[in-house]
């Protein structure tokens, strides 16, 4: 009698319930502290994206400006007046006789053209 | 008391407890009471106020040509508390900054969090260098977006646009009087940096952007201005004068549509340029405006009905006694009607005129014209001139005035006068902004004409019209500013330079003709001034000086604005300046 009891007394019996749920609340707590850590490094690694895309794009978006500035500088007015003047650009005035107007001029007496110009060649 | 091993057990369990404790209530008054001490300490360590940089609008023509540019550059700035081998990044960093190695590298040496090391560096300069660092491993250098004006014309336009200071704010011409509107705001970011001085994107706070600034569109035609300055430029160096001006403007709406003085300057590089080079003199220069202004006094006189059509006045053959001296005429006159007086440009006739009308009624024609205000331009620095009022007159002014003297008026102010003979009688309101648009292209100011005042009907200025167009003929003294094919109406002004000594320098004149063409259908106004030209005396006139400028403006500008020929084209005959060698050598 007392030997069976000192025997059931030293039996220490698993319970697989409390273990499994034990084991799932560390599972859990593990599993979202890992996630927590991953989606982390996720957030820092897309922000570094985002940072690196964003200077990408002001150094495009500069580049561009520069380029453009660059093209305004090359047809301004003054760049343009200067190639003309250096003979690079060559200027041809259109003549009076390629010119057709709507509202036909009075008509020149001495030679039939049309000058609106005449005094030009008087300054040398 | 038993120490039993339960009382044991308690006590040392009572200590962790306390200290436990100890420890919770330090982190609850770190993070509760001291919250925003450390929060805000946290924040002065980590946080920053990012500026985002607005872009300052465009300035554009008429036509849209581009005027006023920006051009992206980086400011390079050093934090100091991360720069640990100052003299290895000066030696890098010297060439691409054009800065001294020494002086670099002491600036540089510092403790301060924020230095700046460069303004203005090109964009690709920083990009390199910024690489060439990194490729050291040196970091404590950062580079701040940024721009700077440029203007693609060069000194062409430079008075009307002005330019920057180092801030990016307006200090002259259209870019200080319009700098509200071309600024824009400045947006932030709040931003954390690690330690090597990355942004971190994870914590950037609130944000607000940029509101780029508002473009805007001037009245100016560059094709005009062009066409203005090329013979602006000519004139000022073949005829060497201190300084000249030319203006240009539509009658009916008061538009300018080209405005150029000399000498000049380049907007670009603001700080070559002596003051006397940065004074636009069509609104800040004052002048008497000699015989321009005896259309002023003829319509008067007209309008007042103190003479008519058919009047004729006594021109005293030349010789005036009026209050102990001797008023002249260029030649000797007899009886001239008013529409004679304009077109041999007598100054009897004109004094005769004031003396019929009373100096009250003279003054207010004057003031009606706008002689003696501001015309309020959008320009900066412009002044109203200089009339006196009749009480403070001497004996001699009102015979004196009417000629163009005894006042001072801006060359603004004598093509708006001029122009309210070319406009039928109406005074506008001169401009130079047209419109100002957003970044998306809404207009958010649209200015329209604007008339100031009816000066004279209509029939008077229609009068004065018929002398004026008689000037540029060969009974008139602007023969010389005929323009082929065109009718073109105007006047002659020659006035004696005042002597900042007192009185006038003698040989020393200020020439100027103002005319509108075509004088049927006004297209434009155009005045050119030259002062003290180094010209013979004897030419030293309106007519022989400014007039034959006036008419090569006024030809190319006809082809420009494909005006159509009204008249017979006739040949005009050489100035005088071109045939002879008239001007005076000044080079000593």
């Amino acid at each position: 009698m007392n030997s069976s009891v000192n025997r059931r007394k030293q039996v220490n019996p698993v319970h697989v319930p409390s273990l499994v749920r034990w084991l799932l609340i560390a599972l859990f707590a593990g599993s979202a502290g890992l996630v927590y850590v991953y989606i982390k490094n996720q957030q820092f690694a897309l922000g570094e994206e985002i940072r690196q895309v964003e200077r990408r794009i002001r150094e495009v978006r500069a580049a561009n400006e520069v380029l453009l500035a660059r093209v305004t500088e090359l047809s301004s007015r003054r760049t343009l007046q200067q190639r003309v003047a250096d003979g690079f650009i060559s200027v041809k005035p259109i003549q009076d006789i390629a010119i057709a107007r709507l509202t036909p001029p009075v008509e020149a007496v001495r030679d039939g053209v049309i000058r609106t110009a005449f005094n030009e060649r008087r300054r040398q | 008391m038993r120490w039993t091993a339960r009382t044991r057990t308690g006590i040392a369990c009572a200590v962790v407890a306390l200290i436990f404790t100890a420890f919770s209530l330090r982190l609850v008054h770190v993070q509760v009471a001291m919250h925003n001490e450390y929060a805000a300490l946290a924040a002065q360590k980590h946080t920053m106020r990012q500026t985002i940089h607005a872009r300052r609008g465009l300035i554009f023509d008429r036509n849209g040509e581009l005027l006023a540019s920006n051009l992206p550059v980086r400011t390079v700035v050093a934090d100091g508390s991360h720069i640990k081998d100052a003299a290895a990044i000066a030696a890098i960093a010297a060439p691409y900054l054009e800065m001294d190695e020494k002086e670099l590298a002491s600036k540089i040496n510092t403790d301060r969090k924020y230095v700046v090391v460069r303004r203005g560096v090109a964009e690709d300069k920083a990009q390199e260098l910024a690489k060439s660092l990194q490729n050291a491993g040196l970091r404590g250098f950062y580079y701040e977006p940024d721009a700077v004006r440029f203007y693609p014309n060069g000194q062409m336009l430079g008075h009307v646009l002005g330019f920057l200071d180092h801030d990016g704010s307006g200090i002259q011409g259209v870019e200080l009087t319009m700098n509200n509107s071309l600024r824009g705001t400045d947006g932030f970011r709040y931003i954390e940096r690690d330690r090597t001085g990355k942004e971190i994107m994870l914590y950037r706070g609130q944000e607000e952007p940029a509101r780029n600034g508002q473009n805007v569109h001037l009245t100016i035609d560059m094709g005009l201005q062009a066409i203005v300055e090329e013979e602006l430029d000519t004139a000022f160096n073949d005829l060497k004068p201190e300084n000249a001006i030319a203006l240009m403007l539509d009658p009916k709406t008061g538009e300018v549509l080209a405005m150029a003085s000399r000498p000049c300057f380049d907007p670009n590089e603001p700080g070559d340029a002596k003051p006397e080079q940065m004074k636009n003199r069509a609104v800040i220069d004052m002048v008497e405006p000699g015989s321009t202004f005896k259309i002023v006094v003829a319509s008067g006189a007209l309008n007042e009905g103190t003479v008519d059509t058919r009047s004729t006045i006594f021109c005293e053959n030349g010789r005036f006694a009026y209050g102990g001296f001797i008023l002249k005429d260029h030649s000797g006159y007899g009886s001239l009607s008013v529409h004679d007086i304009l077109v041999h440009s007598s100054n009897i006739g004109s004094a005769k005129m004031a003396l019929m009308m009373g100096g009250d009624k003279f003054y207010e024609y004057v003031r009606r014209f706008g002689f003696g205000e501001r015309t309020g331009i959008e320009l900066p620095g412009e002044i109203p001139g200089l009339v006196h009022p009749p009480h403070r007159w001497d004996k001699l002014t009102i015979t004196r005035m009417p000629m163009g003297h005894a006042l001072a008026v801006t060359p603004l102010q004598m093509t708006m006068g001029m122009s309210v003979i070319a406009n039928g009688g109406h005074l506008m309101a001169p401009r130079i902004v047209r419109s100002v648009e957003d970044e998306d292209g809404n207009v958010t100011l649209d200015k329209t004409p604007k008339v100031i005042r009816d000066v004279i009907p209509a029939e008077t200025a229609r009068y004065v019209s018929d002398a004026l167009t008689e000037v540029v003929s060969k009974r008139g003294t602007a023969q010389l500013a005929k323009v082929a094919g065109f009718t073109v109406a105007g006047k002659t002004g020659t006035a004696q330079k005042v002597s900042p000594a007192g009185g006038y320098a003698p040989g020393e004149y200020v020439v100027s003709f103002v005319g509108y063409m075509p004088a049927e259908d006004p297209r434009f106004v155009c005045l050119v001034m030259i002062n003290n030209a180094a010209v013979a005396p004897a030419l030293n006139y309106g007519g022989t000086v400014a007039a034959p400028i006036f008419s090569r403006i006024a030809e190319k500008a006809a082809r420009y604005m494909n005006l159509v020929p009204s008249l017979r084209a006739e040949p005009i005959g050489a100035t005088p300046l071109a045939l002879g060698n008239v001007v005076e050598d000044r080079s000593n």
